[in-house]
Order: structure tokens, then C-alpha cells, then sequence
């Protein structure tokens, strides 16, 4: 393989260098580029001029493009998602979340490409889901195993429209992705490992459960996924480069900017019903 | 006199009526009223103008007495817990509580008699645990059965130094009271009903959950318990006496009131709290 790769923190990421992402990669270089992600479940790349097209023949590498639900996209490319912010704090990528879980295969990972960035901030972090489930204590462990939870898309649809960054209707977007169940505890389909699969954005309600019940459990999980221990954060360059498996991690996009930020990201769709089996 | 036991909620209290408690009880009404502890977790007698004396001694018709771990600064006889508040916002009884479960053997009961009633207010709440238990669900319920927690008498015994009730020093009260575990879930032992056994006075910890879930899951029973559902409200006249299952039934002085409320408290001994890990093994 021709790259290397630097842990930055012992729960998830790397920093990989000694790669030019614009070309083509080698099967060796690839298949070496796959087990660093499933190990380190987010990679980081610098000084990438990607061109969309690049960027889409990268993603497409891990597997087919997933255009989103509802979000913005460059004019005449629907596969390349626009995030473009000044006033991000009510956006909702301020809270930490697993993307689209309200899918019944929600994505398998994304890249993300930082094309305008403020003066200072806008750094993002990732949380592992792994390091989630395997700090909780084994009673707590018990009683979740084998509980799904509703994931809905509703709340961050009504922040995004507020916000106008949606290209959608809430009727018409709410009716395509009714709401729908996860289970509360997944085995990753590559790695087996378990993981803990509810986010503050898109998971409503524990199945099953009284209200009380779920909102206390819920609301002790969200928290939980704030401890730093899960976390690695990153701070962006013009032309950064971030590669997720959106299976086993959350991620915050920190809104502490009030400039104008432009992040392209290409999605990689999932072929993955997220389930306890594997 | 046949005696006459009135529930007053489908969960929790009865009005007993019938009975003269300065009197001391037949073996009949004794077991009568034993059944209805049981059935009812509270007893709710009126018009019972008994001495400090009677009071005891009605007490010691079910058992041992317990003295009061720590005594109150309103010296009486010491069998007796004299609660004489005139501010009690803050004091720890307005607290959902079980009495003294900071000790290995918490009291199996308590006979409460008002002494002298402020102008209004001053009731008195209890609340089912066993309907606590069995409100939750099969996921939390089988979650707390099997785990144990701390009960320390700290915090309710900083506040009744704070505030004049108790001239105990805390340091050697908390030598001589060291923190106790019982179980989350208590197994009654005379019904064999389950019961939540957790309370915001002296529950500090849940073993085995890691800090952060043990006070999620402690916030969330306190709050579970406060439910109406599982409710009973007495409001005190004259003569007033209550008899509580202290194994099962939590209790909550409303501190509603600014003039002078005097109750005085008598224990009966109860046993070491046991857990449905020692049912099965039993």
C-alpha cells in the first residue's frame, strides 16, 4: 500500500497521506483504504482538489450513489450534496447524529469535501457507536439488546425547511420515508462488532416501552454519546477531505462560524438493513 | 365490635373503622388488622385520642419497637419520633420516601399520630410500590430486579442538622450508620409481592450500572413514583392515626403549611430487605 495512516485518537479516526484522490486507485490501495475505514471508521485526507466528478468516481468505489432526501445538490448533479451555511445553529448538523437513519438501509458512508470555510471554526467530530455500546455496563447492555427504536425523519425535515435547505415538501417527503424501527443495539455487517444504533436527530421513541420510560432511556443515551472518550474532532482545510462509515459512528458539525461555509459530500448508499444478526 | 375496612383507592389505603386502639387488641383484630396492613399498605384509623403510651403500645401489638436511629432534638419518650415542623419546605419528609432504609433493617412499619394540626394543609401522601413495579415495563422491570443499591443516611441526616431537628454529629452518625445495600426490587415478605425499593431520600447509587446510568435510572424512578396512580392523600383531623407498610408504600409530608404541625412516629422492627435473587435461591 502507498499511503500512511496516523491514528488520532484511540475510539476512531486516521489521517491518511501519501495519496492523490483525484486519480484512480490501485486494487491494493483500495482494499487497503477499506480495512483502515472499518478500523478506523472515519479518514481524513488534506490538500485533495477533488472536482465533483472526482469525488463521485471515489465514492462510487465503495458502492452505488445515494442522493438525498431532501437536501440541497450542485446544479445538474444530484449525487453531489451542498451544504452551504452562515447562520448554522438552528441547521440541526449541530447535534450528533447518524445520517438518514429514518431509511430502511440508511447510507454506508460519505465523503465530505470542505470547499469554502470561515476565517476559524466549523470543525466536525465523530463519535464511535463501538465505543458507545462498549462503555454502557452490562445490565444496561442486557436490557437494550433486542429493543428497536423509531427513527423518523420529521424533526430535522422541519428544521431544514426553516432553514431553507430543502428541496423538498414535508408532506410529500414524510410520505416517501414514513417513519420506521431500527434495533437500539446493531452488528456492523463487515466487522460483526456491536454498536449502539439510536441518534438525537432521527430516533423518537424505544419501541415498546412506555413514554417515560423511553424519553429517560433516550434521553441518558443521547448524553452518553456526548463523552469525549467516543470522539475524535477534525479540524478542516480548504480542500479536506472526510471519509465516513456512517454505520458505526455520529457525527456534530460545530456551529461556532457566521461566515459562509460550502462542504460538498457524496454519499454512498447502504445495502445494509441495519439489524443485531449478522 | 366487628371491625370495618374501607379501601379508599384500588391501590393503596383503607379507612379502618371498629376499632379502639387505646385498648389492647384481641388476637381476632390484631390478625384483622395485619391482613388489611397487607392488603391496604396504609391504615387510616380516626378519632383515636391516644396517649404517647397508647401509642407505643399499639405499635408493640406488631412487633418490636424500633428506636429512632437518629433522635430528635424534641426530647420525649425513646420510642417516639416527634416531627414538630413549622417550616418544612425543604426538610426532607416533602420528599417520596421509605422511613430509615439507610439502615440494614429498615422498619417493617410505622404508626403515625397527629399531634397538632396547622390551621390547614398539612397531609400526608403515600404511594404503592408494588404499583410502581408492576407500572413499568418487562424491559425496566427485568433491568431492576437484579440490581442492588446504596442507601446512606447523609442526606436527609445534613438536613435535619441544618435545620435544628437532629443535635447529632454527623461524622459519628455516619461511622455508626455506614451505607447499606438493598435491592432495587424487594420482595415482600409476607405477600410475596414485588416492590420498587428506591427512594430520594437515602438512595444513592445503583451497584454495577456505571455513575451516569445509575442517576438516570434513579432520576427516572423518582419521577416514576410520583404518579397519582399509586397515590393515596390523607388528610389529618383530630385523633387522626396511620399505620404504613413501610416494605412497600413510600410517604411524602406535604409542606404546605407555616404554623406548628407535631407528629409523632413509632417503629416497628422489620427485617433485612430481600431480593428476588434470594426468593429463587430460597
Amino acid at each position: 500500500m502507498s499511503f500512511t495512516l496516523t491514528p488520532l485518537s484511540p475510539a476512531l479516526g486516521a489521517e491518511v497521506a501519501g495519496l492523490d484522490l483525484r486519480k484512480p486507485l490501485c486494487d491494493e490501495d483500495f482494499e487497503a483504504l477499506q480495512a483502515a475505514l472499518l478500523a478506523h471508521l472515519v479518514l481524513f485526507f488534506r490538500r485533495q482538489p477533488l472536482a465533483p466528478d472526482e469525488q463521485i468516481a471515489l465514492a462510487r468505489r465503495f458502492g452505488a450513489i445515494d442522493v438525498h432526501a431532501f437536501g440541497r445538490h450542485l446544479e445538474g448533479l444530484p449525487e453531489v450534496g451542498l451544504i452551504d451555511q452562515s447562520e448554522p445553529q438552528r441547521d440541526g448538523a449541530n447535534r450528533w447524529h447518524t445520517d438518514s437513519t429514518f431509511m430502511q438501509e440508511p447510507p454506508k458512508a460519505a465523503l465530505l469535501r470542505a470547499v469554502v470555510l470561515p476565517a476559524l471554526g466549523s470543525d466536525t467530530c465523530w463519535a464511535s457507536m463501538y465505543a458507545a455500546w462498549d462503555l454502557l455496563s452490562a445490565p444496561l447492555q442486557r436490557a437494550l439488546e433486542g429493543l428497536s427504536a423509531t427513527h423518523d425523519i420529521t424533526g430535522p425535515l422541519v428544521r431544514a425547511i426553516a432553514g431553507g435547505h430543502s428541496v423538498g415538501s414535508l408532506a410529500e417527503v414524510q410520505a416517501t420515508w414514513p417513519p420506521r424501527s431500527h434495533p437500539v443495539v446493531c452488528r456492523h455487517p463487515e466487522t460483526g462488532r456491536k454498536l449502539l444504533y439510536v441518534n438525537s436527530n432521527f430516533t423518537t421513541r424505544i419501541d415498546g416501552l412506555p413514554e417515560a420510560e423511553s424519553r429517560a432511556l433516550l434521553d441518558f443515551l443521547f448524553e452518553h454519546v456526548r463523552a469525549p472518550e467516543l470522539q475524535v474532532r477534525f479540524r478542516w482545510e480548504q480542500d479536506s477531505v472526510a471519509l465516513w462509515d456512517n454505520r458505526c459512528t455520529q457525527h456534530y458539525a460545530v456551529a461556532d462560524y457566521r461566515e459562509r461555509r460550502v462542504m460538498h459530500r457524496v454519499t454512498v448508499a447502504g445495502d445494509w438493513a441495519p439489524s443485531l444478526t449478522h | 365490635m366487628p371491625i370495618e375496612v374501607a379501601a379508599i383507592t384500588p391501590s393503596i389505603g383503607a379507612e379502618v373503622r371498629g376499632v379502639d386502639l387505646a385498648r389492647p387488641l384481641s388476637e381476632g383484630v390484631r390478625a384483622a388488622l395485619r391482613a388489611a396492613l397487607l392488603e391496604h399498605l396504609v391504615l387510616v384509623f380516626r378519632d383515636q385520642p391516644l396517649t404517647p403510651e397508647q401509642h407505643i403500645a399499639f405499635a408493640r401489638e406488631f412487633g418490636p419497637i424500633k428506636r429512632p436511629p437518629v433522635a430528635t432534638s424534641h426530647g420525649a419518650l425513646p420510642e417516639l419520633n416527634v416531627l414538630d415542623q413549622s417550616d418544612p419546605r425543604g426538610e426532607g419528609a416533602d420528599n417520596w420516601h421509605a422511613d430509615n432504609t439507610y439502615t440494614a433493617t429498615p422498619p417493617m412499619g410505622s404508626i403515625l399520630r397527629i399531634v397538632q394540626l396547622p390551621g390547614a394543609g398539612g397531609d400526608t401522601a403515600f404511594a404503592s410500590m408494588y404499583a410502581a413495579y408492576e407500572a413499568l415495563s418487562p424491559v425496566l422491570r427485568s433491568l431492576c430486579d437484579g440490581l442492588r443499591a446504596v442507601h446512606d443516611v447523609t442526606r436527609s441526616l445534613s438536613k435535619a442538622i441544618a435545620r435544628g431537628h437532629s443535635r447529632a454529629n454527623l461524622r459519628e452518625l455516619q461511622d455508626q450508620l455506614p451505607p447499606v445495600e438493598h435491592p432495587v426490587v424487594v420482595v415482600h415478605p409476607e405477600t410475596g409481592r414485588r416492590a420498587l425499593f428506591v427512594n430520594l431520600n437515602s438512595t444513592t447509587r445503583i451497584q454495577g450500572l456505571a455513575e451516569a446510568e445509575s442517576e438516570m435510572l434513579l432520576r427516572f424512578l423518582f419521577a416514576h413514583t410520583k404518579q397519582p396512580e399509586f397515590q393515596l392523600r390523607v388528610r389529618w383531623e383530630p385523633g387522626s392515626v396511620v399505620f404504613l407498610d413501610n416494605r412497600c408504600a413510600q410517604h411524602y409530608a406535604v409542606a404546605d403549611y407555616r404554623e406548628r404541625r407535631v407528629l409523632h412516629r413509632v417503629a416497628i422492627e422489620g427485617e433485612r430487605p430481600r431480593g428476588i435473587e434470594a426468593t429463587c435461591a430460597g
